[in-house]
């Protein structure tokens, strides 16, 4: 391709942008709503992925015993259910210890130390390991039967719960995203289609002197494509400094739940956000200037 | 050579606007399409440069078969070809010059080329002179002329025109027809679909009637032969 065409190319593609400026501006909009949901949905699945990693990574079942229950009833009791079948390892702590835990957990939640100085709310307990996953449950069970258990928490459970709310989540961010990325693509083509009625006169003279469809076609192309990336660029912003903000806000009120670090978030959205546009804005001016050249 | 065979243009909704036609143009000649209003003229014209496809027959441009002409080679053809309209379909936006220009352009000729070519293209129709004026400031006949020169741009071997002085007065439209007959001269093909009985008749050149769709003569050296 020779450089005078490609400065065809682009000073035609200049042309087109301006001349439907609010158009133009209704595109990038909608292409950066579009992504920016794509992007969120995106952002919550990784998140309760990575809470369900973090709960898989720690224990398996954690027990807790009645407040009541002496220490030497404790051990007994401990030391019966490391020869269960199926327990891989026990660890016994005191509430003292899950305190100290917490405390080295979470260092800068002034709600959590107002509450602690009030008293130790917490329990004695165990974490349990097995040796395979499909003998938790009966081994909680086992444990919930016991008299002196407060509660046996099965953290299977609790992680298969939630990857049954991220599925669910992913299911309903498709659908939402579908439906975003069909009227995305309505609003680009017909951006593109007033383009390319206003220039009618100038394609039909084109075709009249002998140019390619393809030379007809590149500049309304690009002109897709930079709808697509500045929609795209929008919308990574927007979820970078929103997810940044979200970050401040979780640390002080919800610090038991530690979210993915912005940089993983931006490096997970960024290529499909970019990859997004740019495939809505071809589509969509390839939607566009089909019939026009067929005719 | 153009050659029509047996070609027949029947519309979806069943008007046969071309029925039967067989015709030869040979390299170097000047055609005169003429009949009435509905006669099949514009319709002939534009099979020809591709705008519209034989229902049945075939037409040959050079070495170009028009009924089984692939996408991707229709704009080779019309490179061979030069089309003039009776509404000229001008750039308002662009500039004579830019008009002319933008023919070359959107084919890949180089700067150089275009250069060259457009102050000659605009030297040979007479408005060297105008080549800043935009199109709204010409008349009507400087406007045919820069219509002829952005046709002329990639030195076609034919050059059809679709009523060129439709809209001209007489004087202003014998000056074109003595355009095209220099066009002519110069080497080019020149087939012009026409109402206009004097000039038909004073050129004394080729003239194919049609009516109904159908050529119902083909003289050498013809007149008009209706009433304007």
């Amino acid at each position: 391709m020779r450089l005078r065409t490609i400065g065809y190319f682009l000073r035609e593609t200049g042309r087109g942008l301006t001349g439907s400026g609010w158009m133009s501006l209704a595109s990038v909009t909608t292409v950066a709503l579009a992504l920016f949901v794509l992007a969120f949905f995106s952002v919550l699945s990784l998140n309760i992925n990575q809470a369900a990693g973090a709960i898989n990574r720690q224990v398996e079942v954690r027990v807790f015993f009645k407040p009541t229950t002496t220490h030497a009833a404790e051990m007994t009791f401990v030391t019966q259910v490391r020869h269960w079948p199926g327990v891989r390892r026990v660890n016994y702590f005191t509430k003292a210890q899950a305190l100290n835990q917490l405390r080295a957990q979470f260092p800068h939640d002034q709600a959590l130390f107002q509450l602690i100085k009030q008293g130790n709310p917490l329990y004695d307990g165990f974490d349990l390991y097995s040796h395979k996953a499909g003998q938790i449950p009966d081994l909680a069970r086992r444990l919930r039967s016991t008299p002196i258990v407060q509660e046996a928490l099965d953290q299977n459970l609790v992680i298969q719960r939630l990857q049954a709310l991220t599925t669910v989540m992913t299911d309903a961010g498709y659908v939402i995203e579908i439906m975003l990325a069909l009227a995305t693509l309505f609003i680009i083509s017909n951006t593109i289609r007033l383009g390319v009625f206003a220039r009618r006169r100038e394609i039909q003279v084109m075709k009249l002197v002998g140019a390619t469809d393809w030379l007809i076609r590149w500049p309304f192309l690009l002109e897709g494509v930079v709808l697509g990336l500045v929609g795209a660029g929008l919308a990574d912003v927007a979820v970078s400094f929103g997810y940044h903000w979200v970050g401040v806000q979780a640390a002080k009120s919800l610090s038991f739940f530690p979210l993915a670090p912005t940089a993983t978030v931006e490096h997970s959205t960024e290529l499909p956000t970019l990859v997004g546009g740019v495939a809505m804005g071809l589509v969509g001016s390839l939607w566009a200037v089909r019939r026009f050249l067929r005719a | 050579m153009i050659r029509l065979e047996k070609v027949t243009k029947r519309y979806p909704n069943g008007h046969v606007a071309v029925d039967q036609a067989t015709l030869t143009i040979h390299r170097g000649e000047f055609v005169f399409l003429v009949g009435p209003s509905g006669a099949g003229k514009s319709t002939l014209a534009r099979l020809l440069y591709h705008d519209e496809v034989a229902t049945t027959g075939e037409v040959y441009v050079d070495q170009f078969r028009l009924r089984r002409l692939r996408r991707r080679q229709v704009p080779h053809l019309r490179r061979q070809l030069g089309v003039v309209f009776q509404d000229v379909k001008l750039l308002n936006e662009r500039t004579v010059y830019q008009n002319v220009q933008f023919a070359l352009e959107v084919v890949g000729a180089s700067t150089h080329d275009m250069r060259q070519r457009v102050p000659e293209l605009l030297d040979l129709v007479g408005l060297a002179n105008r080549h800043r004026s935009l199109p709204a400031q010409l008349s009507g006949g400087e406007q045919q002329r820069v219509g002829i020169a952005r046709a002329l741009a990639n030195r076609p071997k034919y050059l059809i025109a679709d009523e060129p002085t439709g809209n001209l007065d007489p004087e202003t439209a014998r000056g074109i027809v003595q355009l095209l007959a220099e066009i002519n001269r110069r080497g080019a093909t020149v087939i012009m679909a026409t109402h206009a009985k004097d000039i038909v008749n004073q050129m004394q050149r080729r003239v194919v009637a049609l009516e109904g769709g159908r050529i119902v003569r083909d003289e050498a050296r013809g007149v008009y032969g209706y009433e304007a």
